[in-house]
């Protein structure tokens, strides 16, 4: 086996050290230093359930080497919830609006609709379905989930969220 | 100042893991870990069936690995899925077999201290295979002389030889079918073939056990039933009951694929035993495909009809290739044939062959409807065909032929069955017709030009439990505890599972209502099977209905009690007590009738009689409904169809849905929601074809080669429309029956209703790909030239 090396980045927030295998996945640096809220569905880039934010932009952590995240930063759906005001509304809007059944997509879902609300996307059902068509749900069917996007994408319209 | 409360029965409440679940911190079982705990992998078969010559595990335990072969286990076979009575259960197989029987089949295990170390072990093993032919397609395997996958398997406790593959024969004669068919004007038969499809549920399977220092363990699975999980591995590892603790978890979906206890599960027991230390074992993705699979089916179906537009008999015959083990293709089949017999009358003439076959593929399982999804796409498109060969209306045609109130109902196949005394069929017909001006839709002829609309119907239901008066083939009751705390907060204790469909918040609801608390004064326990009675599974749509009978039954018992006791306290009699719900008090009270100003609160109760040392208001209890009420779906679908690539895309969906009063609405809405979501998928995506040569998936078990629906292919919310019947089910929990899997039974029939209403081609085999619809189209081109 290699020898693992030391990644430094930063997880919601925070400042941390990874020593990592060279060829270890960031979804699996992440999970072994218990940042369990970040979902392990396939593990081949296709279901979504591992996304978190890199440098701001959604990205599915099952295909990103962990080693490249050296210097980067990353946001998962739970320390988003706690720093973020928008991603709390968004969870929030996702249970009010029946978004969830098993809850397995969810974290990854929502870390998808936040990178749509933060890139200035509009309460526009078609542009959300594109934007979170990288995420698998076998549960709900998608409609409840994109009209909690659809929802808080109207609030910020609004000027009710900052 | 006693103010009227809202009932919680029928209101929206947002869901009380809806928080957990947002932020990432629900705990599935691929969350579960344990200080010190080994990872375990397994090692697949690579061929499709070979005989296991020889093994040598040296060079794996040399790494430090502990291995699993067949050699370690206790051989007794069983069969993984356990619902059914022991008489009626066929068992093929053992936790490791000694020969390989599909490709992908687990053959040996190892575990290690890291995941890395585990996969090395595995490649480490050496095996020396003896590869045998094999057969894929269940006529060939049926021939004299095809390879045979076993020689003996048991039913019950009676060892049974097996020829030609042939694993189960079930057929099923009532009424007069010849009489029946004699007396019809008109006879149809036709063939439908549905494939194979995986589940996808978004976790996969995993297991994690612990030898604990008193030599029991402690087991975290995804498991429907965790009872059943105990069960069965108490059985394999020979251990008493009360050392086998299976803990209830929220899991990453299921669909019916974890009814039976997972075949990682005791894997990873046997695995954690060795050891002596907790052992982790998760499924990879390319895993999890070989795993479980839908049924795939093939029916012919014959009907008689006459020229007033009454079904005279009906005769199906049907051809099931469950793969390598049996996961219950007995019940399977019979409730395959009750679904068909209980869809339309038929005049009282059904017949059902049924025959299901051994193949060198991954063992089939429930995939939300055992069945009935399956048949309902062959009984509703022939439906579809009788109304438009015969010009009936497809409406009126079905409210004088099908199964309603007073009618029989086979809610798990010939030996359950029940009487309906709920039905929300013809609403949905009447007014569905209404709403899409059905009547008027165009016929297939007239419709012209690259881009074609049509508009198709069809209608199911499935049952909720599988509890009939009488006991039957499938065991069915449920458990539950309730506790009074002393501040007038509540702790249900359940062994029911939730899916994700919100049925942990009906129970709780249930609780809530029958002792009128706030709903946030009922928690809902963590649970396990020491702390338990027995819960057949969540399975068969009997979650609310039946989970929620029993927790009815002693929330009552509950009740009684507390009354009794306000009564001592209050100088009443107890009958002339009530409880009421007294928002304003944070809590419920015991009132006297009549005469609200005299009260106790439950929590003053409670606290009063624990001062008294008079014991806790407690009650647990086992509970048996003695109904299977069928909860019944109709989908009025519209289809668009580009004639040049051959994409199917529904502009528009009306979905209603039975489920008696909705103790949730908008948990219903979206069940009946991401039904039509996967039987859109089914009915023109989802396929998984073999290469026969190595007997291997063509995806490789690989997801982004097996196309399911995304976010892009749902239509758009305002175009979903969902509605609820307004039924009462007078023999469940404040009205309620089931929805989940009946939700996707009338789907697939529906879209392909509408799309021969689009293009006028009938299409008797899923799915309806671009490729199949565009060759279909083009044959019709031809034939119209000539």
């Amino acid at each position: 086996m290699c020898d693992k090396i030391k990644i430094n980045l930063v997880v919601n927030g925070e400042p941390v050290t990874f020593e990592v295998q060279p060829h270890v996945s960031l979804l699996r640096a992440l999970r072994d230093n218990y940042y369990y809220d970040v979902k392990c569905g396939c593990e081949e880039g296709d279901c979504g359930t591992c996304t978190v934010l890199l440098d701001g932009i959604a990205t599915k952590s099952c295909i990103t080497l962990a080693a490249a995240c050296e210097g980067h930063e990353v946001w998962t759906d739970k320390g988003l919830g706690y720093n973020d005001a928008l991603a709390a509304r968004l969870q929030a809007a996702f249970v009010e609006c029946g978004s969830i059944q098993c809850g397995f997509c969810s974290p990854g879902m929502i870390v998808a609709g936040v990178h749509y609300l933060k890139h200035g996307g509009k309460a526009d059902r078609r542009a959300i379905k594109r934007s979170i068509s990288g995420n698998l749900c076998r549960c709900t069917g998608y409609v409840k989930i994109v009209d909690a996007i659809y929802k808080v994408a109207q609030e910020i319209e609004r000027g009710a969220l900052a | 100042m006693n103010q009227m409360n809202e009932s919680v029965i029928g209101k929206n409440i947002p869901r009380s893991d809806g928080h957990a679940k947002v932020t990432g911190t629900m705990v599935y079982p691929s969350d579960v870990i344990i200080p010190g705990m080994m990872y375990g992998a397994v090692l697949r078969s690579p061929h499709p069936h070979a005989e296991i010559v020889s093994v040598d595990t040296s060079e794996a335990e040399r790494m430090g690995a502990v291995c699993l072969t067949y050699a370690d286990i206790n051989p007794i076979m069983y069969n993984e899925r356990s619902v059914s009575i022991p008489a009626a259960t066929y068992r093929d197989r053992t936790v490791l077999p000694s020969k390989a029987r599909h490709f992908g089949e687990p053959l040996m295990a190892v575990a290690a201290d890291t995941e890395e170390l585990a996969h090395k072990a595995v490649k480490a093993i050496k095996i020396e295979y003896k590869v045998l032919e094999a057969v894929y397609d269940p006529d060939e395997a049926m021939k004299e002389g095809a390879p045979q996958l076993y020689e003996n398997i048991y039913l019950g406790d009676n060892k049974l030889t097996v020829k030609n593959n042939i694993g189960v024969v079930r057929n099923i004669d009532e009424g007069d079918c010849a009489g029946g068919f004699a007396r019809a004007d008109r006879i149809f038969e036709h063939t439908f073939d549905l494939e194979r499809i995986y589940h996808n549920q978004l976790e996969t399977k995993c297991a994690v056990c612990k030898p604990e220092p008193d030599g029991s363990l402690t087991v975290w699975a995804t498991a429907q039933s965790i009872h059943a999980n105990r069960q069965l591995l108490a059985r394999i590892l020979n251990m008493p009951l009360s050392k086998l603790n299976v803990v209830r978890l929220p899991f990453g979906g299921a669909f019916g694929s974890s009814i039976q206890v997972n075949t990682v599960t005791p894997i990873c027991a046997c695995l954690a035993l060795k050891a002596g230390r907790p052992v982790k074992l998760t499924s990879a993705r390319e895993e999890d495909f070989y795993s479980h699979q839908k049924y795939p089916a093939r029916f012919t179906v014959k009907m008689g009809v006459t020229n007033d537009g009454v079904i005279t008999a009906a005769h199906v015959k049907a051809l099931i290739d469950f793969g390598a083990h049996q996961v219950q293709p007995l019940p399977f089949m019979g409730c395959t044939a009750g679904w068909f017999a209980s869809l339309y009358k038929y005049d009282g003439n059904i017949r059902f062959d049924g025959t299901a076959v051994y193949t060198n593929k991954t063992p089939c399982c429930a995939m939300q409807g055992y069945g009935n999804p399956q048949i309902n796409f062959a009984i509703e498109s022939m439906i579809d065909i009788i109304c438009e060969e015969m010009r009936f209306s497809a409406v009126d045609f079905r409210l004088k032929n099908y199964r309603g109130i007073g009618d029989e109902f086979w809610g798990q196949g010939p030996t359950i069955r029940s009487i309906i005394k709920s039905c929300g069929v013809e609403q949905s017909l009447v007014e569905g017709r209404k709403m899409t001006d059905f009547e008027n839709r165009q016929r297939p002829e007239d419709r012209t030009g690259d881009i074609r609309r049509g508009l198709g119907l069809a209608r199911g239901f499935h049952t909720s439990g599988t509890a009939g008066p009488k006991e039957g083939e499938v065991i069915d009751y449920s458990s539950a505890l309730i506790k009074i705390n002393e501040d007038g907060s509540v702790d249900l204790v359940t062994p029911v599972t939730d899916h994700g469909g919100g049925t942990w918040d009906a129970l709780k609801k249930i609780t809530a209502e029958t002792l009128q608390v706030p709903f946030d004064m009922v928690g809902l326990a963590p649970a396990a099977t020491t702390n338990t009675g027995y819960d057949v599974c969540t399975h068969a749509t009997r979650g609310v209905y039946c989970g929620g009978a029993a927790v009815y039954h002693v929330a009552m018992k509950v009740k009684e009690r507390l009354l009794e006791y306000a009564g001592r306290l209050m100088a009443e009699h107890a009958y002339n007590l009530e409880v009421a719900r007294r928002d304003e008090l944070g809590q419920g009270v015991v009132q006297v009738k009549h005469f609200p100003s005299k009260f106790m609160t439950i929590g003053d109760i409670a606290k009063q009689a624990q001062i008294m040392s008079w014991g806790t208001i407690a009650y647990t209890d086992s509970y048996r409904q003695r109904n299977c009420p069928p909860c019944f779906t109709t989908h009025f679908v519209e289809v668009e169809i580009d004639t040049r690539t051959g994409v199917i895309t529904v502009p528009k969906v009306l979905i209603f849905g039975d489920c008696g009063v909705a103790l949730n609405p908008d948990l219903v809405k979206g069940q009946l929601i991401g039904s039509f979501n996967r039987g859109f998928g089914y009915t023109v995506f989802e396929t998984m074809p073999l290469n026969e040569k190595t007997g291997e998936l063509m995806n490789k078990g690989l997801l982004t080669d097996y196309k399911t629906p995304t976010s892009a292919e749902m239509p758009k919310i305002e175009d979903v429309e969902v509605i609820l019947c307004d039924t009462y089910e007078p023999s469940g929990p404040y009205g309620a029956k089931g929805i989940g899997e009946a939700a996707l039974a009338s789907v697939q029939a529906a879209i392909a209703n509408a799309v021969y209403n689009a293009v006028g081609i009938r299409f008797y085999k899923l799915p309806i790909t671009p490729e199949v619809l565009l060759a279909a189209l083009k044959k019709k081109e031809q034939e119209a030239a000539k």
